[in-house]
């Protein structure tokens, strides 16, 4: 108990900062997040012009309701659980800054997570509700009929929760090729495209053909944003339902495991360069 | 409180061979290099020390900190500071130690300067009251004030080192490390500062330890310095001491008629001087001279410079520390005993 309290005030500080840090930066992020509301758009006028020609209502049990919640749902997934630990902690090992981490009586993925926490925080009080009321009341209108519940939403929260710090460790761990590679750039933009892809983000999975679609939900980016959306959605349930979040905990626990051993590694052959 | 025993740190280089093939083949053949970074240093400091790390750049001083902080592992030698080991513990250990790396900072860029103190405040667990006075204290000492609310990003250069140095005492570490924390200041702010770090030696007993290249700093707060070159040491003991030893050498300052002439002066011949005893620099027609005066008096050598050349104009001086330093630099003499 001593030990969490103490926890909670060495990184609630860096949360607060995170919190600080967001209100000084509020201008870029209003334009960043008009665009990806925009690329939402685009993506719901696609999907409207595949099911306008198809004829169908129907798609692989996706209705185009469900589509319309889908491409926005699945975009707020994007936006909570994207994380720039790759990169704040690429740059901090190449110009050597991290140090000025080393030298506080902290951990380095702790001071980075709780920073970026306070950003989340922030952004969802700012993007999470309003979207969120905006979609339902879309949905109400839409079907006739309150679609929303209470236990669906609760759920959703505590699998993006997860979401989130597998995100931020996957990411960290790239982050550490830092340590073996000067430039990170390229790599980064693959990755990036990979996630996005293997996600769902751009088609859910449920569209694909069947061993494909089994293989790409046993994967460790199915539980990055699509299992929440699928959650929230009600398209999981029961046993489905279970098993998706243990497989986002147990691709959690393998996570962090893995970006453990790494900085174990690379802290006793740290070189910093300069002053 | 410190105790560092034939400490080394190597680091091990990769070279490529220029251009693009250079490049592919270093892709397969990694061929690298060992630099000896930190080359076997041994020395104590007691608690309440201030202790100057003097060397020229590259010299191995800011890795020989990073060990001492525990943010390097070393390569080989033992490593003791307020009965710990640094890097064994690291977390730990950095609670009682604070850091400034002068060409760095840990304050946060964006926020107000209050911010970084709040955050700092949780971090080492320190309780209300006594930040409340320590803040008071380091106001006074580093005055803050007037920019205490204002984004760090918006700060002078003199004003965040000052900022940095109050967030590296701000839970009273038993010792403090400052890695040239006057670089780049103008000369009133490096006095302020010196000054600064004085009072906070002299109210809270911390042990220091300072590496600067302004000798200045050094003359104001050091008692006692070590002076490393290319990773080894080549100096421990007092600032007088050093200057007792090597005060010896004298400065002759001339300005001659010709500037060819010059070469004529021939110290070696003429009294059997080595390189290590004496300095010859060539500006126009001015020729600066800096011999050891015990080797050759004073008297002798002006007599000789003036027979053998044509002299405008002739100045003698006391060597500065200075001057004094890049001798010992040049010839490496052993001065430790
Ligand atoms: N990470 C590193 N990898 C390789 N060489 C390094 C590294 N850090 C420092 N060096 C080398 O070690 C030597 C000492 O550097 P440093 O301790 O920064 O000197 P100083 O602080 O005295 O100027 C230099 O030759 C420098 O190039
Ligand atoms: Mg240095």
């Amino acid at each position: 108990m001593n030990r969490l309290r103490k926890i909670r005030r060495t990184y609630g500080a860096f949360t607060n900062a995170g919190i600080q840090d967001f209100i000084a930066y509020r201008a870029n992020f209003l334009g960043f997040f008009l665009g990806e509301i925009l690329m939402c758009f685009v993506m719901y006028f696609i999907w409207k012009a595949v099911y306008a020609s198809s004829g169908k209502t129907d798609f692989m049990g996706f209705s185009m309701v469900d589509m319309m919640v889908y491409v926005f749902l699945t975009n707020i997934a994007g936006f909570i659980t994207g994380t720039d630990s790759t990169y704040s902690i690429a740059e901090e090992i190449k110009d050597g800054s991290i140090i000025m981490r080393l030298i506080k009586p902290v951990k380095v993925d702790l001071s980075f997570l709780f920073f970026e926490l306070g950003n989340k925080v922030m952004l969802m009080t700012c993007v999470f509700i309003p979207v969120m009321l905006g979609l339902e009341l879309y949905r109400y209108f839409a079907l006739g009929y309150v679609a929303f519940k209470i236990s669906r939403l609760i759920l959703f929260v505590i699998s993006i929760s997860i979401s989130y710090l597998l995100a931020f460790y996957l990411n960290l761990i790239f982050g550490y090729l830092a340590f073996f590679l000067l430039n990170l750039w390229g790599f980064n933009i693959l990755k990036e495209s990979i996630i996005k892809f293997f996600s769902g983000a751009i088609i859910p999975l449920a569209f694909f053909p069947g061993p494909v679609r089994a293989v790409f939900s046993r994967l460790p980016f199915a539980s990055l944003t699509y299992t929440p959306v699928m959650i929230y959605m009600e398209k999981y349930t029961g046993s489905e339902l279970v098993i998706n979040m243990l497989m986002q905990v147990m691709w959690l626990a393998i996570f962090i495991l893995i970006s453990k051993l790494i900085w174990i590694w690379a802290e006793k052959r740290l070189a910093v360069q300069g002053g | 409180m410190i105790e560092v025993k034939d400490l080394k740190k190597e680091f091990k280089k990769t070279i490529k061979d220029p251009g693009l093939s250079g490049s592919v083949k270093s892709l397969f053949h990694k061929k690298t290099e060992t630099v000896k970074a930190v080359d076997g240093l041994t020395f104590d400091v007691a608690e309440g020390e201030i202790l100057g790390f003097i060397g020229p750049n590259g010299a191995g001083k800011s890795t020989a900190i990073k060990m001492l902080t525990g943010i390097l592992t070393p390569t080989s030698g033992t490593l003791k500071i307020n009965g710990q080991i640094p890097y064994k513990n690291r977390k730990q250990y950095v609670k009682e130690i604070g850091v400034v790396f002068g060409q760095r900072t840990q304050l946060w860029w964006d926020l107000p300067l209050t911010e970084t103190y709040s955050v700092l405040k949780e971090i080492y667990m320190i309780d209300e009251s006594k930040f409340k006075d320590r803040m008071e204290f380091l106001n006074e000492v580093l005055d803050l004030q007037e920019f205490i609310k204002s984004p760090v990003r918006t700060l002078s250069l003199g004003q965040r080192m000052r900022a940095d140095i109050a967030a590296s005492m701000l839970h009273s570490p038993k010792v403090l490390f400052l890695d040239e924390p006057t670089i780049g200041l103008d000369v009133v702010v490096k006095d302020n500062i010196r000054k600064a770090i004085a009072k906070i030696n002299k109210q809270d007993k911390t042990t220091i330890i300072l590496t600067t290249h302004d000798l200045n700093d050094i003359e104001t707060l050091c008692e006692r310095i070590v002076m490393i070159d290319k990773g080894k040491m080549v100096y421990d003991g007092s600032l007088m001491k050093m200057k007792n030893t090597y005060g010896k050498i004298r400065e002759v300052d001339v300005s001659l008629f010709d500037g060819n002439s010059a070469d004529k002066i021939k110290l070696s011949e003429a009294f059997g001087l080595t390189c290590e005893d004496y300095d010859i620099e060539k500006k126009g027609t001015g020729l600066v001279l800096k011999f050891d005066s015990s080797k050759v008096n004073m008297t002798d050598m002006l007599n000789y410079i003036l027979k053998t050349v044509g002299v405008r104009d002739i100045a003698v001086k006391e060597a500065d520390i200075e001057e004094i330093i890049r001798m010992i630099y040049r010839s490496e003499v052993k001065l430790s005993e």
